[in-house]
């Protein structure tokens, strides 16, 4: 167990790169505190997958150091790094038998045999895999596979880290389900710090302490799940996490005020933003649909999609702009209907050239309406 | 319809293994003929065309002017032939592991060219090799020893070695040996306790080629030879004087055809690649 920084590390896969773009993952400073479970979180191609790869020495960096409780760990060999991975699909040794296949790491690290038949009883019993500790594991299925590859990677009891690449992917939804659940408790019982790589966004909140999200091999974002909803540093975050997407929707400057039409709201101009692009942006769960009679701004219903308990209003505000609507309520509405929009000043995120203006807490909107 | 194509699809099967065992079901009838019979017209059934007899098989045992020393060559041939491809299996396997995991550059030399540096050993016809062959056995003194014949053949198998198992390696999928390596094994444990016990399939069809070529070849077995040492097929083609045993060349030819049929059949499941497949996904 480790408390893991990357220090001005990044990576590229050509020799000399000469721009920003020919690098899989641009240099960068981060810190994977000891005992936590993350997310790393975007869309593919943005680097993920190169970081995990960096942090367990499978890819060695083209630049900066990464350090393990403060240990230069950069050139060091898989083996003493420590580190368990479990891979997007799985890898098995088709030739040994599914106990064989969890006892490897242990036999690569020469623990002796009793210890060995007691760690993998136990993963097995974890992940429901007792039944088929004798099977030789080519002829398991496709989860059953990633069971096994996931267990390699739980067995040994002192790694530095659990580096999950996407993990769940071949998983049949119910299992993937209890088997998050079963790695945060395993997180939570052992303190072992896990990476948990993946672009569902609904798996990464439900399973992190902490939320990375990462686009064109930078790092955007990094915070609790819920500060990354309530206060995305930049509109790919906010539109990023959250289903449906943040709102974005046009600001116009005017009378030393910021105004958005589309919600009839006006803002005290934000200081020092010059020339910057400016727009708002509003969760779909954070505009609440009134009357249409009052002097909320009005809007028609385009679309709706029912999620089950919550639904998805599509709709088009005067001033032509689209906004996604999330609501438990308004069962009856349809398509066609006319609607008036609500929104708390509080709720209301400005960006400036597309990121969120005021670092923190710092810039809020003004009380007035107007 | 079905009928018709099963009978077509038989009849071919049935015209083709004849074809394919005719030259075996003549060798063995031959061997059993004695002068008479080979010379007397075309006869093929024993008993009934000609009269059995075992003289050609008894020659091949028997020591002395009447006799034909096969036991020499042919332990000969398996010493040279056995060594020669054991060690081109090694090397080659781990030439073809290094190549299909490791980028190699030295210039405008890269991986490719490195393979295909191989390959062209069998691409270039032998005869070129002779003589270059020939003069360095003779600069090292290994003219006409197994110990010379074992570097050639070593130099002719080492590059089918190295082709087969390439493409071998290259169908292993990568994240295989990056998953041992995380597991806690060095670069070699990986290969040698993970990809080599995933590569049996591979190693037999490489070390069943190497055993072909090596056990067939007769043109270096018979450039780099002259009387100490003699290999099957010279020993063989010896006998072609001017009264031609046929009985006993039969006889020699059948039993230098057997260690490779029993090697084929022992091994004809591994040269499907089946058994490889599930190790990712």
């Amino acid at each position: 167990m480790a408390r893991i920084v990357l220090r001005g590390l990044g990576h590229s896969y050509r020799n000399a790169p000469q721009c920003e773009t020919d690098y899989a993952l641009k240099p960068v400073d981060l810190t994977w505190e000891d005992g936590k479970a993350y997310a790393l979180l975007g869309p593919s191609g943005c680097g993920k997958t190169t970081m995990l790869n960096i942090i367990s020495g499978l890819v060695t960096p083209s630049e900066g150091r990464l350090l393990f409780d403060g240990r230069d760990m950069t050139g060091a060999s898989t083996a003493e790094r420590n580190i368990a991975q479990v891979f997007q699909f799985p890898v098995i040794y088709t030739t040994k038998t599914v106990r064989q296949n969890l006892a490897f790491p242990l036999e690569c690290r020469n623990w002796p045999s009793a210890k060995i038949a007691e760690r993998v009883d136990r993963i097995a019993r974890l992940l429901d895999l007792s039944d088929i500790l004798g099977a030789p594991a080519r002829r398991l299925s496709a989860d059953q596979k990633q069971l096994v590859s996931l267990g390699r990677g739980l067995v040994r009891d002192d790694v530095s880290a659990v580096l999950l690449d996407e993990p769940l992917t071949v998983i049949d939804p119910q299992m993937k389900f209890a088997l998050r659940r079963k790695l945060r408790e395993i997180n939570r019982a052992t303190g072992i710090t896990m990476i948990l790589v993946t672009h569902d966004q609904s798996e990464a909140m439900s399973f992190a302490d902490e939320v990375v999200v990462m686009k064109d091999g930078q790092v955007q974002q990094s915070g609790p799940p819920e500060h990354l909803f309530a206060r995305p540093q930049n509109e790919f975050v906010g539109y990023f996490i959250g289903s449906p997407p943040l709102n974005i929707l046009a600001a116009e400057p005017g009378n030393n005020r910021l105004n958005c039409p589309a919600l009839g709201l006006s803002v005290g101009l934000p200081r020092g933003v010059g020339t910057s692009v400016l727009s708002f942006g509003v969760r779909p769960e954070h505009i609440h649909l009134v009357d249409v009679a009052g002097t909320a701004p009005g809007a028609r219903v385009e679309a709706v999609e029912n999620l089950g308990v919550e639904r998805v209003f599509t709709l088009r505000a005067a001033t032509g702009e689209t906004i996604k609507v999330k609501s438990r309520r308004h069962k009856g509405l349809s398509a066609g209907t006319d609607i008036g929009l609500s929104v708390k000043l509080g709720d209301l995120l400005v960006f400036g050239n597309g990121r969120l203006l005021g670092d923190g807490e710092a810039y809020l909107p003004s009380e007035d309406v107007g | 319809m079905n009928r018709t194509y099963l009978i077509v699809k038989y009849l071919f099967l049935l015209a083709w293994s004849t074809f394919v065992v005719f030259p075996f079901l003549w060798a063995l009838s031959t061997s059993f003929k004695d002068a008479n019979a080979v010379t007397s017209g075309a006869r093929y059934i024993p008993w009934l065309e000609f009269e059995p007899s075992t003289q050609g098989w008894k020659s091949l045992f028997t020591s002395g002017s009447q006799g034909i020393n096969i036991v020499t060559p042919f332990l000969n041939s398996a010493t040279v032939t056995l060594t020669a491809s054991a060690i081109s299996l090694v090397l080659g396997t781990l030439a073809a592991y290094g190549l299909s995991r490791y980028q190699f550059r030295a210039g405008f030399v890269k991986n490719s060219d490195i393979t295909f540096f191989f390959i062209s050993q069998r691409i270039m016809p032998p005869i070129v090799l002779a003589i270059p062959f020939f003069l360095m056995l003779r600069e090292i003194g290994a003219l006409d020893t197994i110990l010379g014949l074992v570097i050639v053949y070593i130099a002719l198998l080492l590059p089918i070695a190295v082709w087969v198992m390439i493409d071998f390696f290259g169908s292993i999928p990568k994240e295989l040996d990056e998953m041992a390596m995380i597991d806690g094994c060095t670069p070699a444990g990986a290969f040698l306790r993970v990809i080599l016990p995933n590569s049996l399939a591979g190693l037999v069809v490489a070390g069943m080629f190497c055993l072909i070529f090596g056990w067939n070849d007769f043109f270096f077995a018979f450039t780099l030879t002259f009387t100490k040492t003699q290999l099957l097929p010279v020993a063989i083609v010896s006998l072609n004087s001017s009264v031609t045993p046929w009985w006993s060349l039969s006889a020699f030819a059948l039993i230098s055809v057997t260690p490779l049929a029993l090697v084929a059949i022992l091994v004809e499941r591994f040269m499907s690649r089946g058994s490889l497949s599930g190790a990712i996904r």
